[in-house]
């Protein structure tokens, strides 16, 4: 099946930012982990997926600026899942 | 609309199905610029494009939209010796600005100001400002609270330059306007948790951005601070609800003093109720105020400035008419601010905003009744100590020590120009003098592109920490209760006229409340625009201001400037100036209070630590403006 629309651009999106992040340490996993982890949404949940593009881009702009320098993160052991 | 109800079926349908484990690794992106400025209202705008003007690689972190920082609302006006409505001279305008702070202002930091006054007004008109003219098109200069020609004996002086009654308003969006021209990075909706501090030297801040909940950290040689008041630790006060004091309570968790704490400034005209603010210009264009007998009771307690006596000495004149009865109104608890006697033109021409306001937030008609107001909390003249070069100091040793790598200017600052008390339409001069001299600090002592010193990975962990912690509160007080308890105990306990008992007992309480912060309970654990998270943090920024203030103000045993104590009704200086000084005994440093407070916070007890530092008495050129010797106020 070919890809919508939308589809093409996250995936331009995705290329993007993987080559922004080249000289950058530390963007690429999570830039992976961001995109795998919204691949789960639905085609059709068309407002959410453009809310994320949206912000995805002013993300990039960030990335490419050239004082930004890298990732790292601070983290804490995994919590058990809340019930709700 | 079938659409947007169809949408959002399928937003609810979606959460109530997500249920997976919450994710609790902050990702942490680094940025590394030449300065970073955190604020950007008048000061931080200054500052920021000041830096870029200089070449240097500036980033500039705000919480809010820069038009929607609160030097928007200022409304007076820029005090400058310009003389377009009469002979004037910066000396006297230096003069009624020592007097004003009740000698407690550094006067080198003062002489500094009202030199570059009359420049830094004529910058702004360069860039744009659009003042209200005179019929030969020069400034309007109107008359001001506290403001004398020939050094207090030659009447009112008219030196506020305004435009209309929306001068912050304007001189936001020119400032504004202005940056757009320069390079400046701006990081908007991203709120500075915490300075990045190694050796006893500032490396940058570390900040959440609240759009997608990613932590950011600036490293830079330079950091400004510009972040403005702590209106909001009071229960009615004319400040916006951003104003929580986050620039203080980074320097305070940083182990760093904050100066002058206690001097909380209460504007004489808030509206009643609603605490909106009435501009001193008001008065300054005529008008007056009348107790329940229509009486101009400002006659009686500054004979010769009447009305336009400086702010603390009309807020207590008020405060006293009401406590004797002749307050206005069913409680007899406001006065009434009277304007009709004025031509309906002049209201329109130069107090157009203010007409609007009495409107909508008290249903009056400026035109035919009188407005009813109450002193309210409006400015904080404490803060940030720093010296007259905009550079944050600590004193150690008997001495001011420069802390590397810190600057700050504006409300969040303490040069200390206010001293013990602000003269209207010093605060907006204030800004964009110390914005400016705060850059060119910067210029003098670093080149762009310097490196960077170096800065351990770990850098912030705390603060993010800190973050995870209230993300995830799961106490049992809302945040909204503990602050209303904050609140209403420092309205009750640290007003206008303040005792001994009374202050000690809002100590106790303050430090019983600080407590209650263990028991903080949030709602919304996600990441993404979480207000439940930002407004706790904001809670705790005001939690750390409001202990500094009580405390303060409890152990300072006189009465200066805004801090009025009904135990201790004198001014408790080295001489007894109200006699003659011949044959009198200087008393020492630790039995007068012609001194300023430095106050540290042990952030995990809530546990307050008093110093006290000199006041600089002496001008940068004492050939060019003699510093004035202390003497009695009084209007």
């Amino acid at each position: 099946m070919r890809h919508s629309k939308l589809q093409q651009q996250v995936l331009v999106l995705y290329r993007q930012f993987l080559r922004a992040a080249q000289n950058k340490p530390g963007f690429v996993p999570r830039i992976r982990d961001e995109f795998r982890e919204n691949a789960r949404i639905k085609k059709t949940d068309v407002m959410h997926i453009e809310y994320l593009y949206r912000r995805g881009q002013r993300q990039l702009e960030q990335l490419r600026d050239a004082n930004t320098k890298q990732l790292g993160s601070f983290s804490k052991p995994e919590r058990p899942a809340e019930t709700l | 609309m079938a659409s947007v109800r169809a949408a959002s079926r399928l937003l609810s349908r979606r959460t109530i199905s997500h249920v997976k484990a919450i994710s609790t690794q902050y990702p942490v992106v680094d940025h590394e610029f030449d300065a970073v400025v955190v604020g950007a209202g008048g000061a931080g705008l200054r500052a920021a494009f000041g830096l870029s003007e200089a070449g240097f690689n500036t980033a500039c972190v705000t919480k809010l939209f820069p038009t929607r920082s609160h030097t928007v609302a200022a409304q007076g006006g820029i005090n400058a010796a310009l003389g377009n409505m009469e002979d004037d001279d910066w000396r006297w305008h230096f003069y009624d600005t020592v007097k004003g702070s009740d000698w407690l202002g550094d006067q080198d930091a003062i002489h500094y100001m009202t030199e570059q006054a009359p420049a830094a007004v004529v910058e702004l008109e360069n860039f744009g400002m659009p003042f209200s003219r005179t019929e030969d098109g020069k400034i309007y200069q109107r008359a001001f609270g506290g403001q004398s020609l020939k050094y207090g004996k030659g009447g009112q002086a008219h030196r506020c330059c305004c435009v209309a009654d929306r001068t912050g308003h304007s001189l936001l969006h020119t400032l504004y306007g202005r940056s757009l021209r320069y390079d400046t990075s701006y990081f908007v909706e991203y709120f500075a948790l915490d300075l990045l501090m190694e050796d006893g030297q500032c490396k940058g801040v570390i900040a959440l951005c609240m759009e997608d909940g990613s932590i950011h950290r600036f490293r830079a040689q330079n950091t400004v601070i510009a972040t403005g008041g702590y209106g909001r630790t009071y229960f009615s006060c004319t400040s916006a609800h951003t104003s929580t004091g986050d620039g203080n309570a980074m320097v305070t968790r940083a182990g760093l003093p904050c100066q002058d704490l206690e001097f909380v400034q209460f504007h004489p005209t808030g509206i009643y109720g609603a605490g909106c603010l009435i501009t001193e210009g008001c008065r300054g264009e005529g008008g007056i105020l009348i107790n329940s007998e229509g009486e101009r009771f400002m006659e009686r307690y500054a004979p010769n400035a009447k009305d336009l006596a400086s702010r603390d000495v009309v807020s207590r004149s008020m405060t006293i008419e009401i406590r004797e009865g002749r307050g206005v109104g069913p409680e007899k608890d406001h006065v009434y601010l009277q304007l009709h006697h004025l031509p309906p033109q002049q209201l329109a021409t130069r107090l157009p905003g203010i007409s609007e306001t009495a409107m909508i937030f008290a249903g009056v008609d400026v035109t035919k009744e009188p407005i009813p107001v109450l002193p309210t909390v409006h400015y904080n003249m404490g803060g940030i100590p720093t010296n007259y070069k905009g550079q944050v100091i600590d004193y150690t040793d008997g001495k001011d020590t420069v802390v590397p790598g810190l600057y700050a200017c504006g409300e969040a600052a303490c040069a200390s120009v206010h001293g013990a008390n602000r003269l209207g339409a010093n605060s907006l001069l204030d800004l964009v003098v110390f914005g400016r001299a705060c850059a060119l600090t910067i210029a003098n002592e670093h080149k762009p592109g310097e490196k960077l010193s170096p800065l351990k990975p770990s850098a912030g962990e705390e603060s993010v920490a800190n973050l995870d912690k209230l993300r995830f509160a799961n106490g049992s007080l809302r945040t909204s209760e503990i602050r209303l308890n904050m609140q209403k105990t420092m309205q009750n306990h640290a007003a206008v006229f303040r005792t001994g008992s009374v202050l000690k007992e809002g100590c106790d309480k303050m430090d019983d409340i600080y407590q209650t912060m263990e028991q903080i309970k949030t709602f919304d654990r996600g990441i993404v625009w979480n207000t439940d998270l930002v407004e706790s943090l904001e809670l705790q920024n005001l939690m750390l201001n409001a202990v500094q203030t009580i405390n303060s103000a409890e152990q300072r045993k006189e009465s200066r400037g805004a801090h009025a104590r009904e135990d201790f009704r004198d001014r408790v200086d080295e001489f007894d100036y109200s006699k003659p000084l011949q044959g009198q005994e200087k008393k020492p440093f630790d039995q007068h209070w012609r001194k300023h407070t430095l106050s540290y916070v042990d952030p995990k007890t809530g546990k307050v630590t008093l110093k006290y530092r000199p006041v600089i008495d002496t001008s940068l050129d004492e050939q060019d403006c003699a510093h004035v010797p202390p003497a009695i106020r009084s209007y």
